[in-house]
């Protein structure tokens, strides 16, 4: 068992760090964010506020259905993207 | 293997790294690993090119054009030449009238292929279009840098391909991510101007509304001032004229304008947040050059203060559907403008408050 030297030890090291490095920086990707179109109603006589998920067709502005508390018009006022994983899905 | 052994095989190998370094093979085996990578995502490219043209053709069909191949084929090569550059006299009025050639131009393509269809759809099919060609520019350039690299065995080219591929390919995505606004009709990042504007005139008293140029002037009463609204009509992608507009209002008006406000989305640095909001001086508008110009023009005629409201975002976020960070810096930015006319301006005094950018989602 003589011909294990210190300087291969070295070399034999080094290599295997780099080979773990290689594949470290090919695997290595970016998180890639989700986003999901989201739509704000609001009622204009009271203020009730809700988020909902946006339907094709659907542009700002538009009255849609009525207001639960009031039964006032809930009218689009915005549309916006949101990151998927931030939505708190209620009901 | 004895010690000799493990020697010789060490020996042999720093030589022939060394006759690798000194006849310059090591970067020919280094230019095929660039070439391969820049061809692996040039593949890319042509993959996401083909979707969204099979996507654009595919609405083209629904709207009722038999061969849509032809009319994307026809817009995907036009171009528009720059004017002479070196001769200044009248380059803006020159630079105005190609541009506005060119948007007829296409718009003419589209509306003959089209006849039945209306302004709206007119206007995403105008738009996917453009997309689609400047992803097929990008792809063209690329290509043609490639193979002349490897023709020529430029690995300098090559190398400096290979380093701004990242970039190029996060456009590539960020024009591939644009085409869902553009075809369904959501807002975008960009429509954040238009957007305030909206908001603006319902929370005033609006007294009128008419198209010139493709650009809505609302006149309205809000904050016992005398606000004229402009912004591109919408809810179409559409940027209009705002320039050349308020440019014919303020002459309209014999210049007896008090203040005017330009509020628009801006290129963020890295690092700053999307959404923040920025005042300043000056007419906030991104245009190459004959709607701004026509802005300072009016203001510096009459000596109205010219003032701007920014908001904050990157490439991406201007161009893809509009973040709800972005919407509720719109929310905010329409408080800064109320602002802004209530502190700079007195009762019954004339504003004109002007919304730039695409107009896309949001109507008026
Ligand atoms: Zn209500």
């Amino acid at each position: 068992m003589s011909y294990l030297d210190p300087y291969t030890v070295f070399t034999i090291i080094l290599v295997i760090i780099l080979i773990v490095y290689m594949f470290m920086e090919t695997k290595k990707k970016p998180a890639r964010v989700e986003y999901v179109t989201r739509e704000l109603l609001v009622c204009y006589s009271c203020g009730f506020q809700v988020e909902r998920d946006h339907e094709p067709g659907d542009f700002i502005g538009l009255v849609k259905g009525k207001c639960p508390r009031c039964g006032g018009d809930l009218k689009i006022k915005g549309i916006y993207s949101v990151d998927k994983s931030k939505i708190l899905k209620a009901g | 293997m004895d010690s000799d052994t493990i020697s010789l095989i060490t020996q042999i190998i720093w030589l022939a790294i060394f006759i690798l370094l000194i006849t310059g093979l090591n970067q020919k085996i280094q230019m095929r690993i660039w070439a391969m990578d820049i061809r692996n995502k040039l593949n890319i490219i042509k993959r996401i090119i083909d979707e969204d043209r099979m996507r654009v053709e595919k609405i083209i069909s629904n709207l009722g054009y038999k061969t849509p191949a032809v009319l994307v084929d026809r817009v995907l090569d036009f171009f528009v030449i720059e004017p002479v550059g070196i001769e200044p006299t009248d380059i803006i009025k020159r630079l105005d009238h190609t541009l506005r050639t060119g948007e007829g131009t296409l718009r003419r393509f589209i509306e003959n292929s089209l006849p039945n269809v209306g302004k709206f759809e007119r206007s995403l099919i105008e738009t996917s279009m453009e997309i689609l060609s400047g992803l097929n520019l990008i792809y063209k350039v690329i290509r043609h840098y490639l193979l002349t690299g490897e023709r020529e065995n430029n690995w300098i080219l090559l190398m400096q391909l290979e380093l701004v591929m990242p970039t190029i390919m996060k456009y590539v995505e960020t024009y591939h991510m644009a085409l869902d606004p553009f075809t369904t009709g959501k807002p975008i990042g960009d429509s954040l101007g238009p957007l305030v504007v909206y908001n603006l005139v319902e929370k005033s008293k609006m007294l009128s509304k008419r198209v010139v140029d493709d650009t809505s002037i609302i006149e309205a009463w809000l904050e016992d001032r005398r606000v004229l609204f402009v912004k591109a009509e919408g809810p179409g992608s559409n940027v209009g004229h705002p320039g050349a507009v308020i440019n014919s209002l303020v002459e309209e008006l014999k210049g007896s304008v008090d203040l005017i406000i330009t509020v628009d989305a801006a290129l963020k640095l890295e690092g700053e947040d999307t959404g923040s909001i920025a005042e300043g001086v000056g007419a906030a508008i991104g245009d190459p050059g004959p709607e701004k110009i026509a802005i300072e023009r009016a203001a510096t005629k009459y000596n109205i203060p010219l003032r701007a409201i920014v908001v904050k975002m990157d490439y991406r976020e201007a161009l893809t559907v509009m973040r709800k960070e972005i919407f509720e810096s719109s929310l905010k930015a329409m408080e800064h403008v109320l602002r802004l006319i209530r502190e700079e301006t007195k009762p019954n005094s004339t504003v004109i408050v002007a919304g730039i950018g695409n107009t896309i989602g949001v109507p008026l």
